[in-house]
């Protein structure tokens, strides 16, 4: 898609033709015919669209010197289509704004209902679920009571939201009522089925344990290079026990942690999370982001019990054996292998590790070797993210930077600003990154302190769009115009009591490889890509096949698909299969 | 240890120094009570003390980490002869592994990480020099580095075990810990 093109017409017919050809549990939806492909350098361009879009609600964090680590933790953002009218919409998570010790404004979140035109409005209000005055920090979305809409998850300096989706536009806040409000700070949340009985458990990360009267009281205390006093912590600090919550299945859930084996004894610093299969075996391990601890990989032993094997999987510390300062992560096949790699960002003058997956469960630090390292370095790396943004077929790599620290601006000879530019790492085959970010148009110019990070196709177009939350400022909404190559985005329904698609694998066949993408509740930096998968296909013309592999162990396949179209593929009743105590891999495909 | 002294130390010492005749006798000498002195010494060995236990406290961590892996690895090797599934055995022993690289488990860090944030770093100029991680006390950054891969190593025979692959590793790390604990 090039700059200048009629995206609003475009987008118009995209979401409104609908053919419906129900094969085996699939209905294919005809929509506009995929962009050329492309390539050579200079073909990625983006736009900052943020303010003519509507997206404009000023996220507030704390104050101007950030004088506690909460004014600079900053917050996550979502795409979802929360009233299933097939657009994607956003929802942003806001905190409040100090000065000194008095609060002088709680900030509200915001959701924008997608026109279909290219804008958004703002639907806040009528929708209620503006965030009740609490100090928002990250989102999570899933059908949790399996209802068929799906549900908003905020957690929350504070008291969490759990906003049920009533399926008429609003929302209600059944945080109390399901027992998941748990007060402290929570941040990266995972709702997935941690014990295969088909409904949705809950993992809370927690980064600091602090009240708001000691946020409030906090003054810069800590000294940075000798040269200016910052926010102390999280050194200094006491780490805030991760939560797990098991659901009930109606509504409620209970907290597990130990039964669970996930009692957080390192009292980690905790910031993402994602839950996704890690070794392949078809449970839904755990990855949390620690702040200078290492990170948790939570293998799941299946029944509900789960085991921390992080330090010798190879992807709780760097190459070197150190702990590192994880902030967002992000998960895909970076290299091409047919293995799922991890991505953590991690703290300036430190870079941002990108971990090559065995396929069995460990890990390789590859850094270095893969380009990601080097870019990285300078960088204060936060929400992240593993996407085809130029439709070639391989995963790119965006990563949304900031400092924590305001006062570094007076201080140019250490290399670093507060506000900093976000960075695209193309994927130059195998694996290997390219810094493309300065010829990739004026949206990779922008310079802010960003954090949360969320990758969707906004406009229907067949690209993936970013939406990027930043400190004291609006959204940055970058729409993709990048010349792409053709595409295919899969759209996984599932009818209300059929469980979840939450870890539903899709895989796509076409010129003797595989792709294969994985839904989640979220992961980033306490953020939510768009739920439909997107594959860039290069210049294929359509895939053999699209399997999904629901979390039940049923099966939907559809064969020979053309590209540049969205693919439902719609999970039937009858795929569902009886209940059992541990039934992720009990099912036999059809 | 912790930076400040304990509130009932102190109490003490302000007792001491306030009962003490010789110090109400000498109000024209400007100089540091005696008594005082003597006290502060006294607390200083105890300070230089508890760093040795500190020492002699990770050591121990270290010691039955070790003996526990070495029983483990007995158990692995039992299995293995016997033609039995050691997976869970091996996966034991590379968590062990782990654990001497890390000077005990997530537990133990986190007692660590408490001692770091109150301004106590054990070997505060081997971390300034990149010899050490912040508040290791034994472990080093290299030896950490060498075992987490030992344990890596180990772990990866849990599907395909190797007796004599094993018995090289154990090797490696058997070694890696007694130059770690050697003048101890």
């Amino acid at each position: 898609m090039t700059e200048g093109s009629d995206r609003s017409a475009l987008s118009g017919r995209l979401r409104r033709a609908p053919a419906l050809l129900a094969l085996g549990g699939a209905c294919l939806i005809s929509h506009a015919a995929p962009a050329a492909g492309g390539t050579g350098a200079g073909r990625f361009h983006f736009v900052d669209v943020a303010a003519e879009a509507g997206i404009d609600r000023q996220v507030h964090a704390g104050r101007p010197g950030k004088d506690h680590l909460l004014d600079s933790a900053g917050n996550g953002v979502a795409w979802l289509d929360y009233d299933r009218d097939g657009r994607l919409d956003a929802y942003i998570v806001n905190a409040w704004k100090l000065a000194g010790s008095e609060i002088v404004e709680r900030g509200r979140n915001a959701l924008y209902r997608n026109r279909g035109d290219g804008t958004f409005v703002d639907v806040t209000d009528g929708a209620r679920v503006a965030g009740e005055g609490r100090w928002g920090t990250g989102v999570t979305v899933a059908d949790y009571d399996d209802d068929g809409w799906p549900d908003i998850l905020v957690t929350s300096f504070g008291p969490n939201l759990l906003y049920r989706n009533r399926g008429d536009g609003t929302f209600e806040n059944v945080a109390d009522r399901a027992g998941i409000e748990a007060p402290a700070w929570n941040t990266g949340a995972a709702l997935f089925d941690a014990d295969g009985d088909r409904d949705l458990d809950l993992y809370l990360a927690r980064y600091i344990d602090c009240t708001l009267e000691e946020v409030l009281a906090a003054r810069p205390t800590l000294s940075w290079k000798g040269v200016a006093m910052v926010a102390e912590g999280p050194f200094g600090l006491v780490g805030g026990a991760d939560r797990f919550y098991l659901s009930d299945g109606d509504g409620h859930f209970e907290e597990a942690t130990g039964p669970a084996g996930l009692l957080d004894k390192g009292l980690g610093y905790g910031f993402g999370v994602v839950a996704v299969d890690l070794n392949a075996d078809g449970r839904l391990d755990l990855y949390v982001a620690n702040d200078s601890d290492a990170n948790y990989y939570y293998r799941n032993e299946g029944s509900g019990r789960f085991r921390e094997v992080g330090l010798w999987s190879g992807n709780a510390v760097d190459r070197d054996g150190a702990a590192q300062a994880g902030m967002g992560v992000a998960f895909g096949d970076a290299d091409g292998d047919g293995q799922i790699d991890l991505v953590t960002t991690n703290f300036a003058e430190d870079f941002t590790t990108l971990y090559r997956g065995d396929g069995k469960g460990f890990f390789e630090d590859v850094s270095d070797m893969s380009g990601v390292g080097k870019a990285t370095f300078m960088s204060l790396s936060w929400g992240t993210v593993l996407a085809d943004l130029d439709n070639d077929g391989d995963l790119d790599l965006i990563i949304a930077n900031g400092h924590i620290y305001p006062q570094v601006d007076a201080h140019p000879e250490f290399g670093m600003t507060y506000r900093q530019r976000n960075l695209l790492l193309e994927n130059r085959g195998g694996g290997r990154f390219v810094d493309v970010s300065q010829q990739a148009g004026p949206g990779f110019l922008v310079a802010q302190s960003s954090r949360g990070l969320a990758a969707g196709d906004y406009d229907d177009d067949g690209d993936v769009d970013l939406l990027i939350s930043n400190l004291d400022a609006p959204p940055t909404l970058l729409r993709n115009d990048s010349t792409a190559g053709n595409w295919l985005t899969v759209v996984l329904e599932v009818p209300p009591g059929g469980g979840t698609a939450i870890g539903a694998r899709v895989s796509v066949a076409l010129q003797g490889r595989t792709l294969a993408r994985t839904v989640t509740s979220g992961d980033s930096f306490l953020s939510v890509h768009d739920p439909r998968l997107h594959f860039g296909l290069g210049t294929a013309r359509g895939v053999d096949r699209v399997r999904v592999d629901w979390p039940d162990g049923s099966v939907t396949e559809r064969i020979s698909v053309e590209a540049g179209r969205f693919l439902t593929m719609r999970k039937l009743r009858e795929d569902k299969i009886p209940p059992a105590p541990d039934a992720v891999n009990s099912g036999d495909p059809p | 240890m912790k930076r400040h002294i304990s509130p009932a130390l102190l109490t003490m010492i302000l007792m001491l120094a306030l009962t003490s005749p010789g110090i109400l006798a000498t109000e024209h000498d400007t100089g540091t009570p005696a008594e005082l002195v003597a006290a502060y010494d006294s607390l200083a060995d105890s300070i230089l003390a508890v760093k040795q236990t500190e020492r002699h406290m990770v050591q121990s961590i270290l010691a039955t980490t070790f003996s526990h892996a070495q029983a483990t690895l007995g158990a692995v090797q039992k299995k293995m002869a016997g033609g039995e599934n050691a997976g869970a055995e091996i996966e034991k022993l590379a968590d062990l592994v782990s654990q001497l690289g890390n000077e005990g488990d997530a537990a133990v860090a986190a007692i660590r990480k408490r001692l770091v944030e109150g301004g106590h770093h054990h070997n505060a100029q081997g971390e300034k020099d990149g010899i050490y991680d912040e508040g290791f006390v034994i472990v080093t950054r290299a030896a950490r580095k060498a075992l987490l891969a030992s344990a890596g190593n180990i772990a990866r025979m849990a599907a395909s075990p190797n007796a004599e692959k094993l018995k090289a590793e154990w090797s490696a790390v058997a070694t890696q810990y007694k130059s770690l604990v050697k003048g101890d």
